[in-house]
């Protein structure tokens, strides 16, 4: 890691230990902790399924499950989970509950024997995210039924569940999790970003500690469900928060830390086409999402919404054209320019192309970020209405069931976008510029380098504050 | 088993099996208890009111709690009785309260265009 400052004002080096506390680390340290939030959780989604079942075809803003998932969860994961805590999202998910129970035979405590279920590998050419990206792809071809239509948002999550299920039957531990789960690929992208991070606090300590308990397990804990190595993690993008290394290490030696957002973007180890790829989705899918739910053109509602099957055709033919050709295709010519600006011919143009391609990281969560703006501010008072009444059976639990739709700040909603779009713009340029310092082993060919690039990256900016604030 | 899985799996049942049950329960409790019928609105293509025949008994205040299912506006009115619950938007809810005085059949209908079908959607309340 350099020892340099993001914006000449932070060390890059610089984090804080949460776990320093004393209550925070005994917390992290029960095994009650993340179960009691994760059977809580799971609770939460009982509801949410049964509000989608009973909903079925009704209207989807007065009906819990589409409100709590595509307004409050959708939001809640890239306003603030994803941005400060990474992959907490992830350490109460309910959908690996079932399988964790089955394979384990336990809910609470350690089985140290043998797991139950075949306890395959996952197919080695498959560890990445390729089938995550195409499952989250797929998956937003049904968007416009899902945020309308509760029974859509019922079957979606209920597929989920069972899917992590079956897999988990048949695989170890949770590989559905580190390679399947739609949910989990742009987690595991813009953790990246986050500002926190789970990691080892002494190297040493980990190097003399040869029986590497945080990855086989003890009798305190399993161990890492992830099938990672916490003793050198590097990065947080398969680093699911489960805590289990916490709880297995006999040296204390696992801390929580808040740290400078995106330093995981400079280190250099398992970047690949892959997760270059899901950068690329997630910018396309952010495009089509606004251009379809957001924006004023009622032909692209009428397309995702399938009023003619031709028209969902083309819709699906456009959506997936744009996200996994023309964006990367686009970013391609941009990387080659780079290479012909650079001139450096010793250089791989997909070494380019893919370091390049994390600069996108902090503008795609950019992105996301004023995209949930634009959901949550117009629409977030349905929420008080479906709290109150989960099934629109006509409960008032809260007394909130008959608080009227009531938009807030939308005024300032263009406002809110633009500048985050900037902010995070300005992130990627002091992180593409490293980057690039790492692309490129001399510095004047990494600034000539550098300039397609921030091209590339205003571009982009630009054309998502047009569709923002235009 | 030792004493904290039991506990775990105690909370997990309740969690579960405990909300769903707790659920209809509630719901069950709180039609029996507060409403004389329970009347889903949904255009006559969509299955029309359910149910399309309600029976309240006579000199008694009846409650019909209505519900909306459907993505457009419907209505509700007994003209012969002046009782009307107005619009009832996409998904809402909406209770009306009334005490029929006289014994007879009456038609309830929806009182918005909500589709090509609209003025079938009718039904009969009996008042017994």
């Amino acid at each position: 890691m350099e020892k340099e400052k993001l914006f000449g004002l932070i060390d890059l080096n610089w984090r804080f230990e949460l776990t320093k506390f004393k209550l925070v680390r005994w917390i992290f340290k029960s095994r009650w902790f993340p179960l009691l939030a994760l059977i809580f959780n799971l609770s939460v989604f009982i509801i949410i399924l049964l509000a989608g079942f009973i909903g079925g075809y009704s209207a989807g803003n007065y009906n819990f499950g589409v409100m709590i998932v595509w307004i409050l969860w959708w939001v809640l994961l890239m306003l603030i989970l994803v941005p400060f805590f990474s992959r907490m999202w992830c350490m109460v998910c309910p959908f690996p509950l079932f399988s964790d129970w089955f394979q384990r035979g336990k809910l609470f405590e350690i089985n140290t024997g043998k797991h139950r279920g075949l306890n395959l590998k996952w197919p080695k050419h498959l560890k990445n995210m390729w089938v995550m990206n195409i499952g989250f792809l797929v998956t937003t071809f049904f968007s416009g039924f899902f945020t309308v239509r509760p029974y859509a948002t019922f079957v979606l999550l209920g597929s989920i569940i069972l899917l992590a299920f079956i897999i988990g039957l048949i695989f170890e531990k949770r590989t559905f999790c580190l390679y399947v789960c739609q949910v989990s690929g742009f987690q595991g992208l813009y953790s990246q970003f986050a500002a926190s991070e789970i990691r080892h606090k002494d190297e040493e300590i980990c190097k003399k500690h040869a029986l590497k308990t945080c990855f086989l397990g003890n009798e305190k804990g399993y161990g890492c469900p992830w099938l990672l190595t916490p003793f050198n993690f590097k990065k947080n993008t398969y680093c699911g928060m489960c805590l289990e290394c916490f709880k297995t290490c006999p040296h204390d030696n696992m801390g929580f830390f808040l740290r400078v957002p995106g330093k995981d973007l400079l280190i250099d180890e398992k970047r690949g086409m892959d997760e270059a790829w899901k950068a690329f989705i997630m910018l396309g899918i952010a495009m089509v999402f606004f251009l379809s739910m957001q924006g004023p053109w009622g032909i692209l509602k009428d397309m995702v919404r399938a009023t003619t099957l031709k028209g969902y055709l083309t819709f699906i033919a456009i959506h997936s054209a744009f996200s996994l050709l023309v964006m990367p295709g686009i970013f391609f010519v941009f990387s080659y320019l780079s290479k012909l600006a650079s001139a450096n011919k010793e250089v791989p143009l997909k070494k380019v192309f893919i370091n390049f391609a994390y600069t996108l990281i902090p503008i795609g969560l950019g992105v996301w970020i004023a995209f949930s703006l634009g959901i949550i501010l117009p629409n977030g008072s349905y929420i008080l209405h479906i709290i109150s009444d989960p099934f629109a059976w006509g409960w008032n639990l809260f007394g909130t069931a008959n608080f009227p739709w009531t938009p807030v700040f939308t005024g300032l909603l263009g406002y809110l976008q633009g500048a985050t779009l900037i902010i995070f713009y300005l992130f990627s340029i002091a992180y593409g510029f490293r980057l690039s310092k790492q692309t490129y082993p001399d510095l004047n060919q990494a600034k000539r380098g550098w300039i397609p690039m921030l091209c590339f990256l205003t571009l982009i900016t630009l054309t998502f504050l047009w569709l923002y604030l235009g | 088993m030792k004493k904290q899985e039991f506990i775990a799996i105690i909370i997990f049942l309740f969690a579960t099996i405990g909300v769903v049950v707790g659920v209809f329960a509630i719901e069950k409790y709180r039609l029996s208890k507060f409403y004389t019928v329970e009347l889903i609105a949904r255009a006559p293509e969509h299955g029309n009111w359910y149910p399309a025949k309600i029976k309240v008994p006579s000199g008694k205040e009846a409650t019909i709690l209505i519900r909306n299912i459907e993505t457009v506006t419907h209505g509700f009115a007994i003209p012969d009785l002046n009782v009307s619950a107005g619009e009832i938007k996409a998904g809402e809810v909406k209770v009306v309260r009334f005490t029929p005085q006289k014994k007879g059949i009456f038609p309830f209908m929806c009182t918005v265009w909500c589709s090509d079908y609209h003025m079938e959607m009718r039904g009969e309340l009996i008042v017994e």
